[in-house]
């Protein structure tokens, strides 16, 4: 096991930010760590790393209990923070080199590693930089090099795609999945989602500190009851119609807004054949009609009673 | 490791202009401000002849020579006194009128009566004191030796310490000022070690790297750093100001470093005692160095009296008072017993500054971050 957590316990003076949480992250997954904004995942990453003091639990990483001084853990782990954590009067280059040689004190090998990185994150046309001349993206980019230049077995990644434009964030999302391919395990926290969903081999939900649920995505979908989401774009629907629709095989639930019909099923085959048999045989004209697996967010949805999105 | 992290610093550091602004820029155009200002003040204080009287009685009138003497010294552009001659009464009643430093009475030898001491009684104490020596060893004084004495008074006054002094108290207190703002450096290496504080020290605290160790070898740059860009400021003082140290340059350079760790060790624990932002460790660390800078006697040079005499315990507690005083024992004492009394409370200082650091830094794990 490359982390595990059993039973963290973390308090802010009177607010519980870590409720008796527990994970565990196997060698060479990507594990997911999502949860709404202040949800203790930032918090559980520090405890993990031994920067925090908390109030109960077990943590090992790499099967030894970790403290402040496992020096030899800590060199194999990689972190991406939440905040940028680079010095503003280095270079892009002087900055990874800096904290790559806290990990790799020789020079010649120190050399290759932190060119591979800057390769790595697409930084070559700015090695000389500053970062305060690097735009949002590329500086996300340089605190990634900075984490991951000294090739770590683990790397965590704290919510590394925030406020970042779209096309660094996938090259950030496909770099992941890179270090992931040449064998790094990898802990990923996100309030986002979609991201969690591409790229993440095992989720773990957490909402106001508590484990709410785990599993692959495809598990943690089968744990709740929709199965689908058929949304049909028409107007002018009687109530009959609206409560007919609800009543048909399999539907959970039918909502109307007056322009949108959205209904919820169980899984099964037919249920947009169903849908479709149900609109001609009550002559319903619609502009479009499309079909949903549910995503992450319904499962959030419905177990919490809330949105995921803030 | 050493190397590495010390070399990094340096280059950090340097580019940091915030701190070498006020580190290095700034005591150098105060230096060069002070100086403008102190020139015109030299000039005037140097030729501002002393009021006294001496009382006219029969002793007075039968002493020829000293009555010459004391004319001679009392006439002219470059006089040394105003004189009056008056009656004992009178005498008495303009001193205690604070209208003459003193009062001179032909005895045998001449009595110098004053109400307190000070720059200008001591000026007429060497008179006197130079009076008696010329009269005693030649057995006939004449007229011709008259200027002479009075020209000599005047040197002696003018290289005497006594004028110098107030001119080079004001650099003291700005070396010793400037050593109290590489507190900036010191706030800077707690900030970044410290993973409550920072991002940066944050990621440094989860590098396999001994965090001590880490914050040992970037404070050294720091103090390299602090150091030479004092230095620089020495040596803009006396080869472009023209500033005279006199001849222990080797204890002023010392003191500097010295004065230089207890700055940088100042910034580092207040740093680590204040959990908060930035902006206000600053302002704290500036407001500190600038009061303490004002009480040794940066702006006004009385202040530093007052707080001697008034609260003598102030001006050892006071670290930038500690440095000013050493330089300017260094200055005004052969002995050099008050020198090392000031190095010693300044090294005291440094002590208690890097235990207190250490007690808070070595803490490695956070309450909140
Ligand atoms: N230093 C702190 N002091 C007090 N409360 C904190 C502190 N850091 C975080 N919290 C609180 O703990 C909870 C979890 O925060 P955090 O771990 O940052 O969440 P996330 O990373 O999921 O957004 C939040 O309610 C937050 O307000
Ligand atoms: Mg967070």
């Amino acid at each position: 096991m490359v982390i595990r957590v059993k039973n963290l316990v973390k308090r802010y003076g009177n607010l519980v930010a870590l409720d008796h949480l527990s994970l565990d992250v196997k060698e060479g997954e990507i594990f997911g760590l999502l949860g709404p904004n202040g949800s203790g995942k930032t918090t559980a990453i520090n405890c993990i790393l031994s920067l925090l003091k908390f109030d109960k639990g077990d943590i090992e990483v790499f099967n030894k209990p970790m403290t402040p001084e496992s020096y030899d853990t800590k060199r194999d782990i990689g972190i991406v923070m939440q905040n940028v954590a680079v010095y503003k009067e280095l270079t892009v280059y002087e900055n990874i080199d800096y904290f790559c040689g806290l990990y790799v004190p020789d020079k010649v090998k120190r050399k290759q590693l932190v060119d591979e990185a800057i390769q790595f994150v697409g930084l070559e046309d700015y090695v000389k930089f500053q970062p305060k001349k690097l735009s949002g993206g590329l500086l996300r980019r340089l605190n990634i090099a900075c984490g991951i230049a000294h090739k770590p077995k683990l790397i965590i990644l704290d919510e590394p795609t925030v406020a970042v434009d779209p096309q660094s964030r996938n090259k950030i999302l496909e770099g992941i999945l890179e270090l992931n391919r040449q064998g790094a395990t990898i802990v990923y926290t996100s309030h986002y989602m979609e991201e969690v969903e591409q790229i993440c081999s095992r989720i773990l939900i957490i909402d106001k500190g508590k484990a709410i649920a785990s599993g692959t995505k495809e598990e943690l979908k089968n744990m709740i009851t929709i199965g689908e989401k058929i949304t049909l774009q028409t107007y002018g629907l009687t109530p009959e119609q609206i409560s007919a629709a609800g009543n048909l095989p399999n539907v959970l639930s039918a909502e109307y807004n007056g322009s949108n019909l959205v209904i919820k099923s169980t899984k099964g085959k037919n249920n947009l054949e169903s849908v479709l048999d149900f609109a001609k045989q009550e002559g319903i004209q619609f502009g479009t009609i499309y079909s949903e697996l549910p995503t992450l967010n319904d499962v959030f949805l419905e177990i919490t009673g809330k949105e995921l999105r803030d | 490791m050493f190397v590495h992290i010390f070399r990094y610093r340096l280059k950090c550091l340097f580019k940091d202009k915030v701190t070498i602004f006020w580190t290095m820029i700034f005591p150098l155009v105060l230096a060069t401000f002070f100086q403008l200002a102190l020139a015109n003040i030299g000039n005037n204080e140097r030729f501002s002849p002393i009021e006294v009287a001496v009382v006219n009685d029969e002793n007075y009138n039968n002493n020829q020579i000293f009555k010459t003497v004391l004319n001679e010294v009392s006439t002219g552009e470059e006089r040394i006194f105003n004189l009056q001659t008056v009656t004992l009464e009178n005498a008495a009643r303009l001193l205690q009128d604070g209208e003459i430093a003193g009062y001179m009475v032909a005895e045998t030898p001449v009595r110098l009566v004053v109400s307190k001491s000070g720059l200008r009684q001591n000026i007429i104490k060497i008179f006197l004191d130079r009076f008696m020596q010329t009269s005693s060893a030649a057995m006939a004084v004449r007229a011709q030796d008259f200027d002479s004495i009075g020209k000599e008074v005047l040197e002696e006054v003018s290289i005497s310490k006594a004028e110098p002094n107030i001119h080079l108290n004001y650099f003291y207190s700005l070396i010793a000022m400037a050593c109290f703002y590489g507190s900036l450096f010191g706030l800077r290496e707690v900030m970044e070690i410290q993973a409550d504080n920072s991002s940066i020290a944050a990621r440094i605290n989860i590098a396999p790297t001994h965090k001590l160790k880490a914050f040992i070898y970037s404070m050294c740059a720091s103090f390299f750093i602090h150091i030479v860009e004092l230095l620089i400021l020495l040596i803009y003082l006396i080869l472009v100001l023209k500033v005279d140290f006199g001849a222990r340059i080797g204890y002023v350079l010392l003191t500097t470093i010295i004065g230089s760790i207890a700055g940088v060790s100042f910034g580092a624990i207040v740093s680590a005692l204040i959990k908060k932002k930035e902006g206000l460790k600053i302002a704290i660390l500036i407001t500190f160095s600038m009061v303490c800078s004002f009480l040794a006697g940066m702006m006004m040079h009385s202040i530093k009296y007052s707080v001697s005499e008034n609260v003598p315990i102030l001006s050892y507690l006071n670290p930038v008072n500690l440095l000013t005083d050493a330089l300017y024992s260094l200055h005004f004492f052969d002995s050099l017993s008050r020198y090392w009394l000031n190095m010693a409370l300044l090294t005291m200082f440094i002590l208690v500054f890097w235990f207190g650091t250490y007690f808070i830094v070595r803490r490695r794990k956070y309450a909140s971050i």
